[in-house]
């Protein structure tokens, strides 16, 4: 610790600490526009510039300065006043001065600290820029004319996002910040920069002449899109949300937030949502009251008994979830499932077996501080883009080593000395044998108060790395090295996310993964972690409360099985669009029609709701009071921004209703005495829901208590073919709820499939093209893309669309063997 | 027309020396610079193709390239002449009638400053002083250099390399 004295004041803080730090520490606040705490300190500005006792004769600046012992800093004098006000004119001799129809006018640091500094005339005189706007993407808006050249866009690009849109082009005056070729921007648009901006230079276009900074209400609440749970801040004006607000100090994603996060609120807003019940009368839906539509419900459901299907999607409440139990429980079925069910399952029961939890072991921050990092079959920047962002940071700044087994090569690979385990689909699991294998060989094992050592030692018989590297064409290097660096790693991190598109080899992936994390020392070693990552906003919630089949009950698949043998006579789907998003239409199709009564409870008219005997419409994130689990386990609060259109409902204001229609007295006051009653006999026992603060509420705590029992696990297959398919989550979307957003939809509204550089060429194609591909008895047209992610032979589809009917062709394996015509 | 819209049509780059090139400097620390000005030195100027390529290969973004291109005077991204025709303008050549000299060129290739011929025979150049002051006024094509010039002069070493390839 050093102790300096600042404005007279003394203060004690870390030897890594900036005068700027230890000033902010003190509650003395020094004027910045390059610094940003999340960024590393850069000093472009010169605004916050203080007098050091000990650097006399010139002025320093305070957030690139690191403090010494006895330093006496002062942060405000006639002389520094003078200084920041000269750097103030000198930015205002270039800036354009068009406050009145700036966006960022309320909430401009050069505009407030002009005002805090009295520049009311200028002494210098010089050329205005006149640079043309980017307008060209729908979504990031930049007025290279109002820049200040602070740097923090390039900065977030490089050192959080990983992309690298930005640069400083050209010198001296002409310094301006652009893209490569000073192009319009074309990136993932995640809108960090946005974000980072201090002035107008960079805005969010959906929300131009939309409001004034102080017209909106701020609303914490937390994003309805993937399982990651960063806090979103809506802001609201006249029961609209209009823009996601910058917000680092609350929740787990230190203000980073990704493309779904921060543009795809907006189907929240959209003139498509349901506003009023529907039920079929001679075929078509009609509009209908809450009690006729409820009267229908439950009348439907008491007929079916024990009969009913329910089937829900992972981004309801946890409060949500224990009511549709107990609206399961009411009726009398224990046909209950979860969307994620499907993969949960596999996935929870490897993990249960082996480390004897069904939850990630450790929380995020332990992964920003990981020496080594292993990321299984996903890239992490598809299905959870501000984890991925975390991964960033642990290899750019603290230099984890980082290996990715996948079958392809996404943005994880670019990263530092990333290094990429590429094997076909489906061979995932050989390579994380032969992991394990080398770990054995090499004595490299934690083997102390591990049981199943010697199963696994004759299981792995296989699996030498020489073997694996043949099988897999991953090297035997890379297997080596990647085991060393686990087993050497002080903090390691094992990350695996899941989701509807990444059913196949759940349950020995999970497996596998486990018995590295045991066999590295990983396991139940404080500082490391096995983190499970859900794909959508609750699916932890789901696992949590058990959504799951009740005894003799039917999952998912099974349900719409019998649904299709006429066995379960009436369906309950909540939140999912299983036409769309589930494995194997065709399925799908046969138990809508086979189910005598289908009720359909969601925001949109979706291709499930279509088929559906009433259709119930429910509420957004946006709308709703409660808490959701994220995949650390963190329990956090929902908070309602603004009401639903029309007569429509949250989930937990229809469950309330559907439950006094049938029967059930228990009435409950509020979310919270929801809450108390869904705590018992689940890992949220000992926690009040007064105790989930801005920072949530971990249960567990940050490490889970695991057991360390190595179960064998084979090999996986690959398909033999040409071309083979595989699909998964496309960076721009989460689920199918993303399609109706305007903001993600604006980059991604359309099907395609891509196609490696080398795959492209055999096939003379082009970005754009339109391919037939052909294969489980299907035919799909869609458009080509290409990139150079995918190894030879491999094409990847995103599951996100109905229109594209993948879901015909994909029936839950690793891949699918294709064929490709133009 | 927008920026972005704006897109340069290149003609097909043939990427194998940019390639062989950059199998050079691939696993080497910060060697971008050398590696671009080899890359310059075999095309004559930057492609585009080869900053997408180098980016690529040596794990840059796109956009960093592009603000070292920018950024130094050496690099050049569009095509250049076989002759770079460089006219001083220093301070002793001034005096002694650079712009005049600098007129004759343009007169006679009809190229001012950072302009290219269109069959990329001659490319000029206005550079501040190339440390010859003696011999002012004074020009240097590629790296033969030519002083105490008048316009006949100037007319006879422009002949002189019309008649080269």
């Amino acid at each position: 610790m050093v102790t300096l004295t600042i404005d007279g004041k003394q203060v004690t803080v870390a030897r890594t600490a900036t005068i700027y730090d230890a000033a902010k520490e003190a509650g003395i606040n020094i004027p910045v526009l390059c610094y940003a705490k999340k960024l590393l300190p850069y000093g472009a500005c010169r605004v916050c510039l203080v007098e050091v006792e000990q650097m006399k004769g010139r002025l320093i600046p305070s957030c690139t300065t690191p403090v010494t012992d006895g330093m006496v800093v002062t942060t405000d004098s006639e002389e520094i006043r003078k200084v920041r006000k000269t750097v103030l004119e000198f930015l205002l001799v270039n800036h354009v001065v068009e406050c009145p129809v700036c966006d960022k006018g309320g909430e401009c640091d050069l505009q407030d600290l002009t005002y805090e500094y009295e520049v009311v005339a200028n002494r210098f005189q010089g050329e205005k820029f006149d640079l043309p706007t980017d307008e060209v993407n729908p979504l990031i808006e930049r007025n290279m004319n109002r820049c200040v050249l602070c740097g923090k866009c390039v900065r977030v690009c490089d050192e959080i996002v990983g992309y690298g849109s930005y640069s400083f082009i050209n010198r001296g005056f002409e310094t301006k910040i652009a893209t490569a070729f000073d192009r319009g921007l074309d990136c993932e648009f995640c809108g960090q920069c946005v974000s980072m901006c201090p002035v107008g230079a960079i805005l969010p276009r959906p929300f131009k002449f939309k409001a004034r900074p102080w017209q909106l209400k701020e609303v914490d609440t937390v994003c309805g899109y993937c399982g990651n749970g960063c806090t979103v801040t809506l802001g609201v004006k006249a029961n609209k949300v209009e823009t996601i607000r910058f917000n680092d100090k609350t929740g787990v994603n230190d203000g980073n937030l990704c493309i779904r996060g921060r543009f795809g609120y907006s189907y929240v807003n959209s003139t498509e949502r349901l506003t009023t019940p529907l039920i079929r009368k001679d075929g078509q839906l009609v509009k209908a009251g809450w009690d006729e539509a409820l009267a229908a419900v439950s009348k439907g459901f008491k007929a079916a008994g024990k009969n009913l299907g329910i089937i829900t999607g992972a981004r309801l409440t946890n409060e949500e979830f224990y009511l549709l139990k107990k609206v399961a429980a009411t009726v009398g079925t224990t046909n209950l499932d979860h969307s994620g069910g499907e993969c949960y399952k596999g996935v929870t029961e490897g993990l249960k077996q082996t480390l004897g939890v069904t939850a990630s072991t450790a929380t995020f921050p332990q992964v920003e501080k990981a020496d080594a990092i292993l990321a299984i079959r996903s890239d992490f920047y598809e299905t959870h883009p501000v984890f991925g962002m975390v991964v960033n940071q642990a290899v750019k700044r603290n230099h984890a080593k980082l290996s990715i087994v996948a079958d392809k090569r996404g943005k994880f690979g670019k990263l530092p000395d990333a290094r990429s385990l590429v094997t076909k689909p489906g061979l995932e699991l050989n390579v994380l044998n032969g992991i394990a294998r080398v770990l054995l060989d090499e004595g490299l094992a934690v083997t102390d108060g591990v049981a199943g050592l010697d199963e696994l030692k004759k299981a792995l018989a296989g699996f030498a790395p020489e073997q694996v590297a043949a099988a897999t064409g991953v090297t035997v290097d890379a297997l080596q090295q990647t085991a060393r660096e686990l087993a050497a790693a002080k903090n390691s991190a094992i990350l695996l996310a899941y989701g509807l598109p990444y059913t196949a080899y759940s349950k020995e992936l999970a497996t596998a993964a486990a018995n590295i994390a045991i066999l590295t020392g990983n396991a139940g070693r404080e500082g490391s972690g096995l983190y499970l990552c859900g794909e959508k906003a609750n699916s932890q919630g789901a696992i949590d409360l058990a959504v799951l089949p009740g005894n003799q009950g039917l999952g998912a698949q099974a349900m719409l099985a019998a649904a299709a043998a006429g066995q379960v006579r009436s369906l309950y789907i909540v939140n999912e669009d299983p036409l769309v998003s589930y494995p194997d239409q065709g399925k799908v199709e046969a138990a809508l029609a086979g189910a005598e009564f289908v009720v359909v409870q969601d925001l949109f008219l979706t291709e499930t709701a279509k088929q559906a005997d009433v259709v119930l419409p429910a509420a957004s994130f946006a709308e709703k009071d409660g808490t959701f689990t994220n995949a650390e386990r963190r329990l956090q609060r929902l908070h309602p921004g603004i009401t639903s259109p029309g007569s429509a409902k949250t989930d937990q204001a229809i469950f309330q209703a559907l439950l006094v229609s049938l029967g059930d007295k228990v009435v409950y006051t509020g979310t919270e005495a929801i809450f108390d009653a869904l705590k018992a006999g689940t890992p949220y026992a000992g926690i009040g829901y007064a105790d989930i603060g801005l920072q949530g509420a971990v249960w567990g705590g940050d490490h889970l208590t695991v057991s360390k029992q190595l179960v064998p696990v084979g090999g996986g297959a690959t398909v033999d073919a040409p071309f083979q398919l595989v699909t998964g989550s496309a960076l721009y979307h989460s689920g199918t709820m993303s399609t109706h957003a305007s903001g993600p939809n604006a980059v991604i509204s359309a099907p395609y499939v891509e196609f490696g550089r080398e795959d492209a060429a055999a096939l003379q194609l082009v970005d754009g093209d339109m391919v037939q591909v052909k294969g489980s008895g299907c035919e799909l047209q869609l458009q080509a893309r290409v990139d150079n992610r995918l190894p030879q032979g491999v094409l990847f589809a995103p599951y996100h669309f109905a229109s594209a009917g993948l879901n015909r062709l994909y029936k839950g394996e690793a891949s699918v063997a294709v064929e490709i015509s133009k | 027309m927008t920026e972005a819209a704006e897109q340069v049509t290149e003609p097909d780059i043939d990427l194998t020396g940019a390639n062989a090139i950059l199998d050079k400097y691939v696993d080497m620390h910060g060697a971008l610079m050398p590696a671009l000005q080899e890359i310059q030195e075999f095309y004559g100027y930057i492609p585009e193709s080869t900053v997408h390529l180098t980016a690529e290969r040596l794990n840059v973004y796109t956009s960093q390239i592009y603000g070292v291109l920018t950024f130094y005077a050496q690099f050049h991204l569009q095509p250049r002449g076989k002759y770079i025709v460089r006219v001083c303008m220093g301070t002793a050549c001034h005096v002694k009638g650079a712009g005049r000299i600098a007129d004759t060129i343009k007169d006679r290739l009809g190229v001012g400053h950072a302009e290219t011929t269109d069959d990329l025979k001659f490319t000029a150049e206005y550079v501040a002083c190339i440390g010859a002051c003696g011999m002012a006024p004074v020009i240097m094509v590629n790296d033969g250099t030519y002083g105490s010039l008048t316009v006949q002069k100037v007319d006879e070493v422009i002949e002189k390399y019309q008649a080269m390839e």
